[in-house]
């Protein structure tokens, strides 16, 4: 498979920019119809499960919608991120060819859909955003504690602690630019310093748009 | 040679010339016995030599691998038999001492590969009931190997399956259609199964109808067979296809790609 994508200069995440390149299960037409077999069933949960897990990790999803277009957070092109003025770059990503593969026309139902998040939240990897069972859902490619230990690492790595820094600065400022968790959804990092919270390696602070950090 | 004796002395140079070629005969038998085990051991010797000197291309060259393979077949020993099976037998020299000389290396090389075609089928053992084209075997090792290692062939495969054998009888090959299978779990197809999954291998799929019409079945013989599959977990279910349900082989999951890619031969 080569990637006859443009490569943008500057090397960060720049996995938004080529397409996902979709499983040989997406294009197996059954795999969009609940399996009967208990078996077969389990079977295909695990391959959805990976195929969405993977989807959003390629494209930084942080919050899927179910019924189609995905709200995705995400500042990871470099170009925004540098001279983006304040607000977090709202991206809209149609994903509705994650459940429904137009070419061989086949769709997986909303039913079956939960069911394949139903099996993520078992294993840690999914959570309903507001719990219940809404239409937006995290989808954890890497769950609050990992992210958590990223933060953690980069904070121990560039001798920061002690320091006091906003939630902004930590996700969307200069000094992160290149770090996984550049560009992290705020309400996921909030749950990812939460963690560091609870372990007494941080303490969050400040108003809702204007939160702050120390790490410990 | 006068054959008309005449009295007594006759029957003693009967005795005599008896008793001459009984011993003549003997010692013929003997000096062809040893000349055959002189011929044995060179040979075997030869064949140690050979299998010592080409160990590596044995290991690394799968034509090569192939030949020897078949070469030691046709001559009657058993390169695989394992070292702890009760070999020796029959003069051959058994699996013992092929395990000894070259042995190590070779039978090492398929019971390897032999842990890994069990790896493979149990890992899609899910996804497609237990039984696998030998070809998609061969692909995924291959895939999964690292850089530079040495290739592999499906005669391989089949004789690492083969080196199975003693663990039991789950794993063992089967023919569908004109392409060999790889079967994990002890179970047999029935004529109607066998037909439907090779029927499954020209499109991908069946239908109940289809396999009313090209094989001439009644509907319920049809719809017996495809459940099944369907149970056992070698088909999967299409119900979004328009009028009638499908069933897939899941073997087409990995087809496809092969058609994107195109199934040429990498030369």
């Amino acid at each position: 498979m080569s990637n006859p994508t443009p490569t943008p200069p500057p090397p960060t995440s720049s996995s938004s920019t080529t397409s996902f390149p979709f499983p040989r299960e997406y294009s197996f037409p059954p795999f969009f119809t609940r399996q009967t077999n208990l078996t077969t069933h389990h079977a295909q949960l695990v391959k959805w499960a990976a195929l969405v897990v993977a989807y959003c990790r390629h494209y930084r999803i942080f919050k899927l919608a179910l019924s189609g277009t995905g709200t995705v957070a995400t500042n990871t092109t470099t170009s925004i991120t540098t001279t983006a003025g304040g607000d977090q770059q709202q991206q809209q990503r149609d994903t509705t060819e994650l459940f429904h593969n137009r070419r061989i026309n086949r769709r997986l139902s909303l039913a079956d859909i939960r069911e394949v998040i139903d099996f993520l939240r078992k294993d840690g990897r999914a959570e309903y955003v507001n719990g219940g069972g809404g239409d937006l859902v995290w989808i954890y490619w890497r769950t609050p504690e990992e992210w958590a230990a990223l933060v953690e690492a980069w904070v121990e790595a560039t001798g920061q602690r002690g320091s006091v820094m906003t939630l902004y600065e930590l996700v969307e400022g200069d000094a992160t630019l290149g770090e996984e968790f550049h560009g992290l959804d705020q309400d996921l990092l909030l749950k990812a310093l939460n963690v560091l919270v609870k372990r007494g390696k941080a303490q969050i602070f400040g108003q809702e748009d204007s939160r702050g950090v120390k790490f410990f | 040679m006068s054959r008309k004796g005449v009295g007594l002395a006759a029957f003693d140079r009967s005795r005599l010339t008896s008793a001459q070629y009984a011993s003549h005969g003997s010692s013929l038998r003997s000096a062809n016995a040893a000349a055959l085990e002189t011929q044995l051991a060179v040979f075997r010797s030869l064949l140690h030599q050979f299998a010592a000197t080409h160990a590596k291309d044995i290991r690394s060259n799968p034509t090569f691998r192939a030949q020897f393979a078949r070469m030691c077949a046709a001559i009657g020993v058993d390169p695989l038999a394992s070292s702890t099976s009760t070999g020796g037998g029959e003069g051959k020299g058994g699996g013992s001492i092929w395990a000894q000389l070259l042995g190590r290396s070779v039978n090492d090389f398929y019971f390897e590969l032999a842990v890994r075609v069990v790896e493979v089928c149990s890992e899609t053992r899910g996804e497609n009931g237990g039984l696998i084209e030998l070809r998609k075997v061969r692909e995924r090792i291959m895939s999964n190997r690292v850089e530079g290692a040495s290739e592999i062939t499906e005669d391989d495969i089949l004789r690492a399956v083969g080196t199975l054998k003693p663990l039991g009888s789950a794993y063992s090959i089967i023919r569908v259609g004109s392409k060999p299978y790889i079967r994990s779990v002890p179970k047999e197809l029935n004529t109607d199964q066998s037909a439907v999954l090779e029927a499954a291998q020209v499109l991908g799929y069946v239908s109940v109808s289809m396999l009313m019409v090209n094989l001439r079945w009644a509907r319920a013989r049809a719809q017996t067979a495809i459940e099944d599959l369907v149970g056992e977990g070698m088909l999967w279910v299409d119900k979004q296809s328009g009028d009638e349900w499908e069933y897939w082989s899941p073997g087409f999951m990995l087809d496809e790609d092969q058609q994107h890619f195109g199934g040429e031969t990498p030369s």
